[in-house]
């Protein structure tokens, strides 16, 4: 029973923490780290007008922390002015990422079909990828609004990886993985993601060894991102409240073996 | 507000109700996602597979070897009764034949050779120093594969690398769960901000 209170009242000091500091206002400072920066630094370098593959690989449940993450990049490819293709390897993902494409697009004034497309879902990861690298256009023969691939204008020439700059796989999981595994290394297409934070520490070792382009990772990724297009967004708006839990869990993490340690020393006393 | 953010902050709240107990409110939320997301994912597989991968292109194209796809999945209904579950092998040795055709060479090449190449690095940086990130991979790698050799006794050099792979594989665990605690606090973060700024209007 007292571990059962106990627990209640983590949960409601976790639930004040949080609503303070999100009604604080107050906005932390982040320094950006190295990672965040090559990923900017990779779409800033590419020439005005490059094609984007966006990838929204994800389901509904990371929304909240994939949102942020996405919404950055986003912003970053449209106010540099690159085409945009999005597309779906999860079903949940698809209508999100349609959502967040028209959201960021309509921020900057783009337009859909001569700026930006969306392709939508394509099923068995492994081929759609593998088919992708044959042609897009027979992979996707019509958009996720039911257009023909050719009636659209900023499709106009895009056949294969080839003419794409980077595939961008927005992740909560290990879609990106199958990218490299297929996409990069059959046709040779420059990967970079955006990822949810549990799934940082699998693609570090992808990122170190040169098959992932570039990464950024998780809430902390997304605010750093925001920092360097000077537009805040949720990342930022979340910092305060992320640093506080953090604390809050080490400090619970300090409590707990505390009372244990205090416990045995009392038990061996007896 | 718009009812799809009642209608989410509602569930929200139903959702994390949990934290007290398992109630019916929290019941109710749970099956209604597992039945939204089923089918919603239905719909969609119905429509981007079947409908265009098969359906269309087959009877409205008429591209015919898109008979044998359709006869192997077929087949595997075949598991539904057990005079005809052996039927449903024929696909399945289809799907694990080529799956692995595809898969082993891209894991092998992006999971294990890339990997090895990766960690195969100087010691010494252009200038004569010591690398010493490159020296930690090295000793990281060598010693978590001391650890995972079990065809001798872990005693001696054996022993003492194998306890040295313990403290990088204890390191890493460690990362991963940071990382795995920070996801699940953004997660509430966002959720949280949903509430006090859309739905309840307390917060900007």
């Amino acid at each position: 029973m007292n571990r059962v209170v106990s627990r209640h009242w983590i949960f409601l000091g976790l639930f004040v923490l949080v609503a303070l500091t999100m009604g604080s206002g107050i906005r932390l400072d982040t320094p950006v780290s190295d990672r965040t920066a090559e990923l900017y630094n990779f779409i800033e370098s590419l020439p005005e007008g490059s094609m984007l593959l966006v990838s929204f690989d994800h389901e509904a449940s990371s929304l909240p922390e994939i949102r942020p993450i996405g919404q950055a990049l986003l912003r970053h490819a449209f106010r540099k002015n690159h085409r945009l293709i999005g597309m779906a390897l999860l079903a949940e993902g698809t209508a999100i990422g349609y959502r967040l494409m028209q959201q960021a697009a309509a921020e900057y004034g783009k337009e859909y079909g001569k700026d930006y497309a969306y392709l939508g879902f394509k099923p068995q990861y492994i081929a759609a990828i593998l088919s992708m690298g044959e042609s897009i256009p027979a992979t996707f023969p019509e958009d996720y609004l039911g257009r023909p691939y050719e009636s659209l204008e900023v499709l106009d020439g895009v056949a294969t990886y080839a003419d794409v700059a980077a595939v961008l796989s927005i992740a909560d999981g290990s879609l990106t993985t199958h990218w490299m595994e297929y996409g990069r290394a059959r046709y040779g297409v420059r990967i970079v993601s955006g990822v949810t934070a549990a799934m940082v520490t699998t693609y570090d070792p992808y990122l170190a060894s040169g098959q992932m382009h570039a990464m950024m990772g998780g809430l902390r990724g997304a605010a750093e991102y925001e920092d360097l297009i000077a537009c805040p967004g949720g990342g930022k708006r979340g910092m305060l409240a992320q640093t506080a839990t953090h604390l809050y869990v080490i400090v619970l993490i300090g409590l707990g073996n505390l009372s244990y340690f205090l416990a045995r020393r009392k038990k061996e006393k007896r | 507000m718009d009812v799809g953010t009642a209608i989410a902050g509602v569930l929200t709240l139903a959702v994390l109700s949990f934290l007290y107990r398992d109630n019916p409110v929290y019941k109710m939320a749970e099956s209604l996602l597992i039945g939204v997301s089923i089918g919603y994912t239905l719909v969609v597989i119905w429509s981007s597979t079947l409908v265009d991968l098969l359906f269309r292109p087959l009877f409205l194209d008429g591209m015919l070897p898109l008979i044998i796809p359709l006869v192997l999945g077929l087949l595997m209904f075949g598991r539904f009764h057990r005079a005809t579950s052996s039927l449903s092998r024929l696909p399945i040795a289809v799907m694990i034949g080529s799956g692995a055709g595809v898969a082993i060479p891209a894991m092998l090449d992006a999971r294990i050779l890339k990997q090895l190449s990766a960690t195969v690095m100087p010691v010494l940086t252009a200038s004569g120093i010591p690398d010493l990130s490159a020296i930690v991979i090295i000793g990281g790698v060598v010693t978590t594969l001391c650890y995972f050799y079990f065809s001798r006794e872990h005693k001696g050099a054996l022993g003492s690398a194998a306890t040295v792979g313990t403290w990088f594989l204890m390191v890493f665990f460690g990362t991963t769960f940071g990382y795995t605690v920070m996801s699940r606090m953004s997660t509430f973060i966002g959720r949280m901000e949903f509430l006090l700024t859309e739905f309840l209007h307390i917060a900007n």
